[in-house]
């Protein structure tokens, strides 16, 4: 196997970086986040690295407590899309029939909300908060997840292996266990990647709105909006946390891109 | 004759996801906090009003009953009166649909015209082991960086610096196209970034697989020149993912459009929707979101016509086997 | 002065090792089989001749000449001119190596220039039918389409035809179709012939010379008649016997024992040495030089001994 590309190595020790910040915050590493530490709205100096905001807190323990709930959340959600679409992916692809077009049909009813919208319409029955936030994620990744797996496990339930397997009297269960389950891992690990950076981005415009995560807890979303208020006169208290976000997204997205090319090299031709 | 067939197997086929939308938008508002009397018509409804509700929503029948209702309500455009305004909610719609259908169409001919190019720039000069790391980044980037974001910085830069273009006005387009157009690139800018980033991508993934076709090498073999062989194998042939992704993209700047209308205070259906939430003003939630979910499963349609008619192995208009 | 003249190529991919120091030379005029099993090279050595390698090939010796040209050291524009201008290829799979969303008469039309006679060009390759030029290349059969790709490798009178294992995806039927086609067109316009084939027997019957490939290496060349009645290479020797066209009414087929060797670098002496009866102590570890035994070019320390 080839190793990640020096691209996608950059990536993963900017997640490393981000979740020491998540880490640091627990235990008060660059200070207090409900702390007053100053003047309001100072821009970034000594004492208070990503300036203050507002109320004269300093924005950098509330940028690493934000990244800290940020891919918290996103990550639980995610995890849980993973699990659910293996599941029905899985089952849908191998067992094919009815089953087959009930999962299809559910799954196109969700695609076919845009993922914003889908966001607004959970906040909206569950009510604004961290719930609707994981709710939001794990409905808005799941479409596209599931027909990626489904279309993985068709693929590999025709191959050879699976089909002397089941000649030989395997159970369902070992057979989805031990043959389909290890060779769809690789499209659920790629597309779970690409998953977690749309959740973090879902999380983050949903929240923008007013409808995911709530102040006072903080997510990166959370410092944004606030931050959209004084922006004019305090442009860092969107700064600080948009870099920080957008970092975020950056790396999960190139580390999907790695594990995609590693996963599924391409043979390439010049023009020439 | 085949064409009518398959078509109108794609329209119920939609039809059928339609409906299921439906249901789920029917669903949901049912399980808004507050009860459905309450949320329609607010919290200060008398009893009166609440009754009169009940009759005519068919509150006091079975569900499904209430949902054929509703269903037929909608089919007939009454998509009931906006709790805030007291307006009907269609002919709100109606009104600010130019806005978001002008934002969205700038945004897909800026992805047409941007993204496709790059992406098949990047993909005839690319290297094996993932070469071509600045081009990756930069399209990285733009994939990455959510609206709220960039939309929100772009608002500050253009407030704090005169930079020669407005933020936060809005003039229609039959009264003032260059006034229009002005307020527009902005919004449209932002909501291009991602659009073109995933265009480009998609497009630059497609030219790869079909580079290594053996037709291409065969036009290699030909000694035609890399710009021939762009012009008259790869663009014809790479079409279909391309063209489908502008379809998938239409969701999201369905989406995106929602948040560049409420950052740049533009009176489009997503900032509408967006108020309505924040309002509890139901009846235009469950409106906006049909409306947006059906223009996605339209587009898609549409699209795959479009898909049809490009590839000729697909056999919708081409004939038999000979 | 030779059309192809390729002198101890070596190409390696990634982590094996294609070609080991392959020569051959082909004539004007003149057509040559290229035969070997899978992963012998022959492929590898087709494409070189066209510089048509995927990227991830290095070639790390050797050269390769066509009609005076180094193809490995040409500037792009004039690669471009040779390909156009004397070289065509066939592949193996015909109707993936047509444009599947261009039609027959128009992909022909652009190979030939606008104003071109199409139907003449189908003719030649024995397509008469009308509706070929109308048809999309997945509408037409395998032969056809073989047909069509023949049509345009030779639409530009080309001096050299490489054809890859040109009936490998064709039912046995078509299969002659398809090479009186190849041939005949290639003799009425002076064409030579690269026919890279694993079959021996079909190759020996059609072609000039013939050249056997093992290992990445050209072992055996020599003329068509010769090499198959009287091979001078254990290899070979192996190949005619174990191939059931040649054989003899009730003669026993023996296959030959072993596998074909995957090459990770250079090898360091014959590589045939563990699969050949004739083997002895410095075959092992002493690379093979060209020797001539009567009109063949053998790579074998025992050539001489071999031709019973």
């Amino acid at each position: 196997m080839r190793k990640l590309d020096r691209l996608s190595i950059g990536g993963l020790v900017c997640l490393a970086v981000l979740v020491v910040f998540a880490l640091g915050s627990l235990v008060g590493a660059g200070g207090e986040p409900d702390a007053i530490v100053g003047p309001r709205l100072q821009p970034p100096g000594p004492g208070w690295w990503l300036g203050t905001d507002n109320l004269g807190r300093s924005v950098l323990p509330r940028v690493m407590e934000g990244v800290g709930t940020t891919l918290l959340l996103s990550s639980v959600a995610v995890l849980v899309t993973a699990a659910l679409s293996a599941t029905f992916g899985i089952i849908a692809g191998y067992r094919g029939g009815y089953l087959n077009e009930l999962v299809m049909r559910l799954v196109e009813v969700l695609y076919s909300f845009p993922a914003i919208v889908l966001a607004i319409l959970v906040a909206a029955v569950l009510g604004p908060g961290q719930t609707a936030a994981l709710a939001s994620i794990v409905l808005v990744t799941i479409p596209l997840m599931t027909r990626l797996v489904r279309a993985a496990a068709v693929a590999v339930s025709q191959r050879d292996y699976v089909t002397s397997a089941v000649i030989s009297g395997a159970g369902l269960p070992r057979v989805l266990g031990r043959h389909v389950l290890p060779n769809v891992a690789g499209t659920i690990a790629v597309q779970g990647t690409y998953a977690l950076s749309v959740g973090i981005a879902v999380e983050g415009g949903l929240t923008f709105l007013g409808f995911g995560v709530q102040p006072p807890q903080a997510s990166l979303g959370v410092l944004i909006q606030q931050g959209g208020t004084y922006m004019i006169a305090a442009p860092w208290l969107i700064l600080g946390p948009g870099v920080v976000l957008v970092a975020a997204i950056l790396a999960i997205n190139v580390v999907g891109d790695g594990l995609r090319d590693r996963l599924e090299p391409r043979e390439t031709r010049s023009l020439t | 004759m085949r064409l009518l067939m398959w078509w109108s197997g794609r329209a119920l086929s939609s039809a059928a996801t339609l409906l299921g939308v439906s249901v789920l938008i029917f669903t949901a508002v049912r399980l808004m906090p507050g009860g459905f009397a309450e949320t329609v018509l607010g919290p200060f409804a008398t009893a009166e009003q609440k009754a009169e509700l009940a009759t005519r929503y068919g509150l006091d029948q079975p569900v499904f009953m209430q949902y054929g209702h509703w269903l037929a309500a909608v089919a007939g455009g009454d998509f009931g009166i906006s709790m805030i305004s007291r307006q009907p909610v269609g002919a709100e719609l109606l009104a600010r649909l130019p806005v978001t259908g002008e934002l969205t169409v700038l945004a897909v001919i800026a992805s047409a015209l941007a993204g496709v190019p790059l992406g098949v720039l990047t993909a005839v000069r690319s290297r094996p082991g993932g070469g071509g790391a600045a081009g990756r980044l930069l399209s990285g980037l733009g994939v990455s960086v959510p609206e709220f974001v960039l939309g929100s910085l772009v608002v500050f830069v253009f407030s704090r610096y005169a930079l020669g273009l407005e933020v936060g006005t809005w003039v229609p387009f039959t009264r003032d196209p260059a006034a229009n157009l002005a307020t527009m690139v902005l919004p449209a800018a932002v909501l291009s970034v991602f659009a073109i980033s995933v265009t480009a991508r998609t497009t630059r993934d497609a030219v790869l697989g079909v580079l290594v076709e053996p037709y291409v090498t065969a036009a290699v073999g030909r000694g035609e020149s890399p710009w021939f062989i762009v012009r008259h194998h790869i663009l014809r042939n790479a079409a279909t993912p391309v063209v489908t992704l502008l379809g998938t993209i239409t969701a999201y700047l369905l989406g995106g459009a929602l948040i560049v209308e409420h950052v740049f205070n533009l009176p489009g259906v997503g900032s509408y929707i967006v108020q309505a939430v924040g309002r509890r003003d139901y009846a235009v939630v469950q409106a906006g979101v049909l409306l947006a979910a059906a223009v996605f499963i339209v587009m898609n349609v549409l699209i795959d016509l479009l898909v049809g008619v490009l590839d000729p192995r697909l056999g919708v208009l081409a004939g038999r086997r000979s | 002065m030779s059309l192809l003249t390729v002198r101890n190529l070596m190409i390696d991919y990634a982590e094996t090792r294609a070609l080991d120091g392959a020569d051959l030379e082909v004539a004007q005029g003149e057509t040559v089989g290229l035969v070997g099993e899978s992963g012998s090279g022959k492929s590898t050595l087709g494409s070189a001749v066209g510089r048509l390698l995927p990227r991830a090939a290095r070639r790390s010796e050797g050269e390769v000449v066509v009609a005076g040209e180094p193809v490995f050291d040409l500037p792009a524009d004039r690669l471009r001119h040779l390909r156009r201008k004397r070289l065509g290829f066939v592949f193996q799979d015909p109707i993936a190596s047509l444009n599947p969303t261009m039609r027959v008469g128009d992909q022909l039309r652009l190979v030939l220039g606008r104003g071109a006679d199409v139907g003449f060009h189908l003719g030649r390759v024995k397509l008469d039918d009308p509706r070929v030029v109308r048809s999309y290349p997945h509408q037409l059969s395998g032969g056809m389409a073989q047909r069509v790709a023949i049509a345009m490798a030779m639409a530009t009178e080309p001096e050299l035809l490489v054809a890859d294992e040109p009936t490998a995806a064709l039912d046995s039927q078509v299969r002659e179709e398809v090479l009186n086609v190849v041939f005949s067109l290639a003799a009425a316009a002076g064409t030579s012939i690269l026919w890279l084939s694993h079959d021996l027997p079909a190759v020996a019957r059609r072609c000039d010379r013939v050249a056997v490939m093992y290992g990445g290496r050209v072992v055996e060349t020599g003329p068509a008649r010769e090499v198959l009645g009287h091979p001078a290479h254990p290899y070979t020797a192996a190949l005619a016997g174990s191939a059931p066209a040649a054989a003899a009414h009730g003669v026993r087929l023996e296959p030959v024992p072993g596998r074909p060797p995957v090459l990770t670098g250079p090898s360091p002496g014959c590589a045939f040495a563990p699969r050949c009866p004739f083997a002895e102590e410095r075959c092992e570890h002493e690379r093979p030089q060209p020797v001539r035994v009567g009109d063949q070019d053998v790579l074998c320390h025992r050539a001489g001994e071999v031709a019973a």
